[in-house]
Protein backbone atom coordinates (compact mmCIF):
# COMPACT_ATOMS: atom_id res chain seq x y z
CA UNK A 1 0.00 0.00 0.00
CA UNK A 2 2.83 2.28 0.94
CA UNK A 3 4.76 1.56 -2.70
CA UNK A 4 1.06 2.61 -4.24
CA UNK A 5 0.90 5.65 -2.16
CA UNK A 6 4.57 6.81 -3.27
CA UNK A 7 3.43 6.10 -7.03
CA UNK A 8 0.43 8.35 -6.69
CA UNK A 9 2.22 11.19 -5.12
CA UNK A 10 4.85 11.26 -7.76
CA UNK A 11 2.05 11.32 -10.51
CA UNK A 12 0.62 14.48 -8.55
CA UNK A 13 4.05 16.63 -8.48
CA UNK A 14 4.19 15.83 -12.42
CA UNK A 15 0.52 17.38 -12.01
CA UNK A 16 1.89 21.26 -11.09
CA UNK A 17 2.97 23.71 -13.20
CA UNK A 18 6.82 23.32 -13.74
CA UNK A 19 7.57 26.80 -12.00
CA UNK A 20 11.27 25.62 -12.05
CA UNK A 21 11.37 26.50 -15.44
CA UNK A 22 9.84 30.09 -14.51
CA UNK A 23 13.33 31.28 -13.80
CA UNK A 24 14.69 30.09 -16.83
CA UNK A 25 11.96 31.97 -18.71
CA UNK A 26 12.88 35.31 -16.68
CA UNK A 27 16.20 34.97 -17.46
CA UNK A 28 15.77 34.18 -20.85
CA UNK A 29 14.23 37.42 -21.36
CA UNK A 30 16.64 38.99 -19.16
CA UNK A 31 19.15 37.94 -21.46
CA UNK A 32 17.63 38.61 -24.80
CA UNK A 33 17.07 42.19 -23.33
CA UNK A 34 20.55 42.85 -22.78
CA UNK A 35 21.48 41.18 -26.03
CA UNK A 36 18.79 43.37 -28.28
CA UNK A 37 19.45 46.80 -26.49
CA UNK A 38 21.12 48.32 -29.17
CA UNK A 39 21.50 51.95 -27.85
CA UNK A 40 21.23 54.50 -30.56
CA UNK A 41 24.79 56.13 -30.43
CA UNK A 42 27.22 56.80 -32.56
CA UNK A 43 31.01 55.46 -31.45
CA UNK A 44 32.71 57.61 -28.39
CA UNK A 45 35.56 59.44 -29.58
CA UNK A 46 38.12 59.49 -27.52
CA UNK A 47 38.67 63.32 -26.25
CA UNK A 48 39.73 65.08 -23.32
CA UNK A 49 36.80 66.93 -21.87
CA UNK A 50 36.33 70.24 -21.04
CA UNK A 51 35.48 71.34 -17.57
CA UNK A 52 33.00 73.60 -16.04
CA UNK A 53 31.91 73.87 -12.17
CA UNK A 54 27.90 75.29 -13.80
CA UNK A 55 27.59 72.29 -15.64
CA UNK A 56 24.08 71.70 -16.08
CA UNK A 57 21.92 68.56 -17.07
CA UNK A 58 20.33 69.09 -20.57
CA UNK A 59 16.77 67.63 -20.50
CA UNK A 60 16.08 66.79 -23.63
CA UNK A 61 15.20 63.69 -25.58
CA UNK A 62 17.67 61.90 -27.17
CA UNK A 63 15.89 61.85 -30.30
CA UNK A 64 16.53 65.74 -30.28
CA UNK A 65 20.17 66.33 -29.46
CA UNK A 66 22.47 65.98 -32.00
CA UNK A 67 26.29 65.41 -31.02
CA UNK A 68 28.92 67.41 -32.51
CA UNK A 69 32.63 65.99 -31.42
CA UNK A 70 35.77 67.92 -32.06
CA UNK A 71 38.70 65.58 -31.36
CA UNK A 72 41.85 66.73 -30.71
CA UNK A 73 43.48 67.05 -33.89
CA UNK A 74 40.39 68.83 -34.92
CA UNK A 75 38.39 66.41 -37.11
CA UNK A 76 34.63 67.21 -36.97
CA UNK A 77 32.74 64.08 -36.50
CA UNK A 78 28.88 64.74 -37.04
CA UNK A 79 26.78 60.60 -36.82
CA UNK A 80 30.36 59.09 -37.16
CA UNK A 81 31.38 61.22 -40.70
CA UNK A 82 34.01 63.35 -40.70
CA UNK A 83 32.76 66.39 -41.95
CA UNK A 84 35.17 69.17 -43.74
CA UNK A 85 35.07 72.11 -41.24
CA UNK A 86 32.99 74.16 -43.68
CA UNK A 87 30.23 71.91 -44.79
CA UNK A 88 28.83 71.57 -41.26
CA UNK A 89 26.24 74.29 -42.26
CA UNK A 90 25.19 72.19 -45.07
CA UNK A 91 24.97 68.75 -42.92
CA UNK A 92 23.01 70.52 -40.28
CA UNK A 93 20.27 72.59 -42.41
CA UNK A 94 18.33 68.97 -43.29
CA UNK A 95 18.16 68.00 -39.91
CA UNK A 96 16.95 71.02 -38.32
CA UNK A 97 14.24 70.87 -40.85
CA UNK A 98 13.26 67.78 -40.04
CA UNK A 99 13.58 68.37 -36.12
CA UNK A 100 13.01 71.97 -35.36
CA UNK A 101 13.54 70.91 -31.51
CA UNK A 102 17.11 70.06 -31.96
CA UNK A 103 19.82 70.88 -29.87
CA UNK A 104 23.40 70.62 -31.07
CA UNK A 105 25.89 69.44 -28.42
CA UNK A 106 29.09 70.58 -29.21
CA UNK A 107 31.86 68.02 -27.39
CA UNK A 108 34.78 69.32 -28.00
CA UNK A 109 38.53 68.45 -27.18
CA UNK A 110 39.64 70.95 -24.47
CA UNK A 111 42.46 71.66 -26.57
CA UNK A 112 41.19 72.44 -30.06
CA UNK A 113 41.46 75.98 -30.97
CA UNK A 114 38.32 78.40 -30.43
CA UNK A 115 38.85 78.54 -34.01
CA UNK A 116 36.82 75.63 -34.67
CA UNK A 117 33.75 75.96 -32.42
CA UNK A 118 34.01 79.14 -33.43
CA UNK A 119 33.20 77.65 -37.33
CA UNK A 120 30.84 75.23 -35.97
CA UNK A 121 28.86 77.57 -33.84
CA UNK A 122 28.33 80.65 -36.83
CA UNK A 123 27.43 77.65 -38.95
CA UNK A 124 24.91 76.34 -36.80
CA UNK A 125 23.65 80.21 -36.34
CA UNK A 126 23.70 80.07 -40.42
CA UNK A 127 21.69 76.56 -40.31
CA UNK A 128 18.91 77.70 -38.07
CA UNK A 129 19.73 75.76 -35.39
CA UNK A 130 20.53 77.94 -31.97
CA UNK A 131 20.13 75.86 -29.48
CA UNK A 132 23.86 74.84 -28.77
CA UNK A 133 25.29 73.55 -25.91
CA UNK A 134 28.60 72.76 -24.93
CA UNK A 135 29.02 69.72 -23.34
CA UNK A 136 31.16 69.78 -20.10
CA UNK A 137 31.68 67.39 -17.41
CA UNK A 138 31.51 68.29 -13.91
CA UNK A 139 34.10 70.10 -12.33
CA UNK A 140 34.91 69.56 -8.99
CA UNK A 141 35.82 72.25 -6.43
CA UNK A 142 38.43 70.20 -5.23
CA UNK A 143 39.88 69.43 -8.83
CA UNK A 144 39.96 72.88 -9.09
CA UNK A 145 41.73 73.91 -5.72
CA UNK A 146 44.50 71.61 -6.62
CA UNK A 147 45.39 73.15 -10.11
CA UNK B 1 7.36 8.13 10.57
CA UNK B 2 7.43 7.07 6.62
CA UNK B 3 5.59 10.06 5.61
CA UNK B 4 6.99 12.84 8.11
CA UNK B 5 10.29 11.67 6.61
CA UNK B 6 9.09 11.86 2.89
CA UNK B 7 7.82 15.62 3.59
CA UNK B 8 11.83 16.64 5.20
CA UNK B 9 13.29 15.12 1.78
CA UNK B 10 11.35 17.34 -0.03
CA UNK B 11 11.99 20.54 1.95
CA UNK B 12 15.55 19.95 1.42
CA UNK B 13 15.28 21.05 -2.28
CA UNK B 14 16.62 24.01 -3.15
CA UNK B 15 13.39 25.94 -3.52
CA UNK B 16 13.65 26.73 -7.32
CA UNK B 17 10.50 28.62 -7.22
CA UNK B 18 11.79 31.39 -6.00
CA UNK B 19 14.51 31.56 -8.86
CA UNK B 20 11.86 33.02 -10.82
CA UNK B 21 11.08 35.88 -8.33
CA UNK B 22 15.09 36.84 -8.17
CA UNK B 23 15.21 36.48 -12.12
CA UNK B 24 12.29 38.84 -12.66
CA UNK B 25 13.44 41.49 -9.70
CA UNK B 26 17.01 41.37 -11.06
CA UNK B 27 15.32 41.85 -14.49
CA UNK B 28 13.02 44.85 -12.99
CA UNK B 29 16.20 46.16 -11.27
CA UNK B 30 18.33 46.64 -13.88
CA UNK B 31 14.99 48.42 -16.11
CA UNK B 32 14.39 51.08 -13.47
CA UNK B 33 17.68 51.53 -12.29
CA UNK B 34 19.43 52.09 -15.90
CA UNK B 35 20.72 55.73 -16.23
CA UNK B 36 21.52 56.64 -19.75
CA UNK B 37 24.11 58.85 -19.86
CA UNK B 38 22.76 62.21 -20.00
CA UNK B 39 23.64 65.28 -22.12
CA UNK B 40 25.68 67.62 -19.80
CA UNK B 41 27.16 71.22 -20.38
CA UNK B 42 26.73 74.86 -21.01
CA UNK B 43 23.64 75.73 -22.96
CA UNK B 44 23.44 78.40 -24.95
CA UNK B 45 20.75 80.02 -26.78
CA UNK B 46 22.86 81.72 -30.59
CA UNK B 47 21.26 84.73 -31.63
CA UNK B 48 19.12 84.17 -35.04
CA UNK B 49 21.24 85.39 -38.24
CA UNK B 50 18.93 88.09 -38.49
CA UNK B 51 18.54 89.63 -35.07
CA UNK B 52 21.90 91.78 -34.61
CA UNK B 53 20.96 94.52 -32.46
CA UNK B 54 23.19 97.49 -31.51
CA UNK B 55 23.90 97.44 -28.14
CA UNK B 56 25.20 100.37 -26.29
CA UNK B 57 29.31 100.37 -24.97
CA UNK B 58 28.33 100.78 -21.06
CA UNK B 59 26.43 97.58 -21.26
CA UNK B 60 29.08 95.63 -22.68
CA UNK B 61 31.86 93.82 -20.48
CA UNK B 62 34.11 92.50 -22.81
CA UNK B 63 36.33 89.44 -21.62
CA UNK B 64 39.24 89.06 -23.94
CA UNK B 65 40.60 85.44 -23.91
CA UNK B 66 44.54 85.58 -25.02
CA UNK B 67 46.15 82.40 -26.29
CA UNK B 68 47.71 82.15 -23.29
CA UNK B 69 44.78 81.43 -20.84
CA UNK B 70 44.76 85.28 -19.33
CA UNK B 71 41.72 87.23 -19.76
CA UNK B 72 41.48 90.74 -20.61
CA UNK B 73 38.59 92.66 -19.04
CA UNK B 74 37.57 95.68 -20.21
CA UNK B 75 34.72 97.88 -19.78
CA UNK B 76 32.69 99.05 -23.36
CA UNK B 77 32.86 102.37 -23.24
CA UNK B 78 36.94 102.77 -21.50
CA UNK B 79 39.70 101.74 -22.67
CA UNK B 80 40.96 100.92 -19.61
CA UNK B 81 42.14 96.96 -19.43
CA UNK B 82 42.70 94.58 -16.26
CA UNK B 83 44.54 91.44 -16.88
CA UNK B 84 43.01 88.57 -14.50
CA UNK B 85 42.81 85.06 -13.85
CA UNK B 86 39.47 83.30 -15.31
CA UNK B 87 38.40 82.30 -11.37
CA UNK B 88 38.58 86.21 -10.69
CA UNK B 89 35.99 86.74 -13.31
CA UNK B 90 32.43 85.34 -11.31
CA UNK B 91 33.34 87.90 -8.76
CA UNK B 92 33.92 90.88 -11.06
CA UNK B 93 30.85 90.07 -13.17
CA UNK B 94 28.50 89.39 -9.97
CA UNK B 95 29.54 93.02 -9.41
CA UNK B 96 29.15 94.59 -12.30
CA UNK B 97 25.79 93.08 -12.42
CA UNK B 98 24.65 94.71 -9.42
CA UNK B 99 24.96 97.51 -10.90
CA UNK B 100 23.89 97.21 -13.90
CA UNK B 101 21.52 94.24 -14.78
CA UNK B 102 21.59 95.04 -18.53
CA UNK B 103 25.09 93.94 -18.88
CA UNK B 104 25.82 91.65 -21.70
CA UNK B 105 29.05 89.72 -21.03
CA UNK B 106 30.83 89.32 -23.81
CA UNK B 107 33.54 86.75 -24.18
CA UNK B 108 35.90 87.37 -27.37
CA UNK B 109 38.16 84.44 -27.67
CA UNK B 110 41.55 84.45 -29.49
CA UNK B 111 40.68 82.16 -32.29
CA UNK B 112 43.93 80.18 -31.13
CA UNK B 113 43.47 80.02 -27.95
CA UNK B 114 42.52 76.27 -26.59
CA UNK B 115 38.88 75.57 -26.49
CA UNK B 116 39.10 74.85 -22.30
CA UNK B 117 40.51 78.75 -21.95
CA UNK B 118 37.00 80.10 -23.56
CA UNK B 119 34.89 77.33 -21.21
CA UNK B 120 36.72 78.39 -18.44
CA UNK B 121 35.40 81.93 -19.25
CA UNK B 122 31.94 81.00 -20.16
CA UNK B 123 31.94 79.13 -16.93
CA UNK B 124 32.51 82.30 -14.91
CA UNK B 125 30.67 83.90 -16.80
CA UNK B 126 27.71 81.12 -15.82
CA UNK B 127 28.76 80.78 -12.36
CA UNK B 128 27.68 84.88 -11.85
CA UNK B 129 24.73 84.41 -13.36
CA UNK B 130 24.77 86.30 -16.36
CA UNK B 131 21.67 86.01 -18.65
CA UNK B 132 22.63 88.35 -21.78
CA UNK B 133 25.99 86.16 -23.01
CA UNK B 134 28.05 86.71 -26.49
CA UNK B 135 30.46 84.79 -27.90
CA UNK B 136 32.82 86.73 -30.33
CA UNK B 137 35.94 85.97 -32.09
CA UNK B 138 38.97 88.15 -31.33
CA UNK B 139 40.07 90.37 -33.87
Amino acid sequence: MGKIGGFKKKSKASDEIPSSSLADIAFLLLIFFMVTTVFRKEKKRDIDWVEAEATQKIDEKRKNVLHIWVTQDGTIYINDQIVPEGDVAALIRPIYAENRELVVAVRGDDDVPYRLINGITEQLQAAGAVRVTFATRVEKQMARARR
Amino acid sequence: MGILKRRERVSDEIPTASMADIAFLLLVFFLTTTVFNEEKGLPIVLPEKSEEVEVSAKNLLFMLVQPDGSIIVKRGESEQEQVVTYRQIEGILRQELAGNPNLIAAVKTDPAAAYRHMINVLDEVKKAGAERISLQVLE
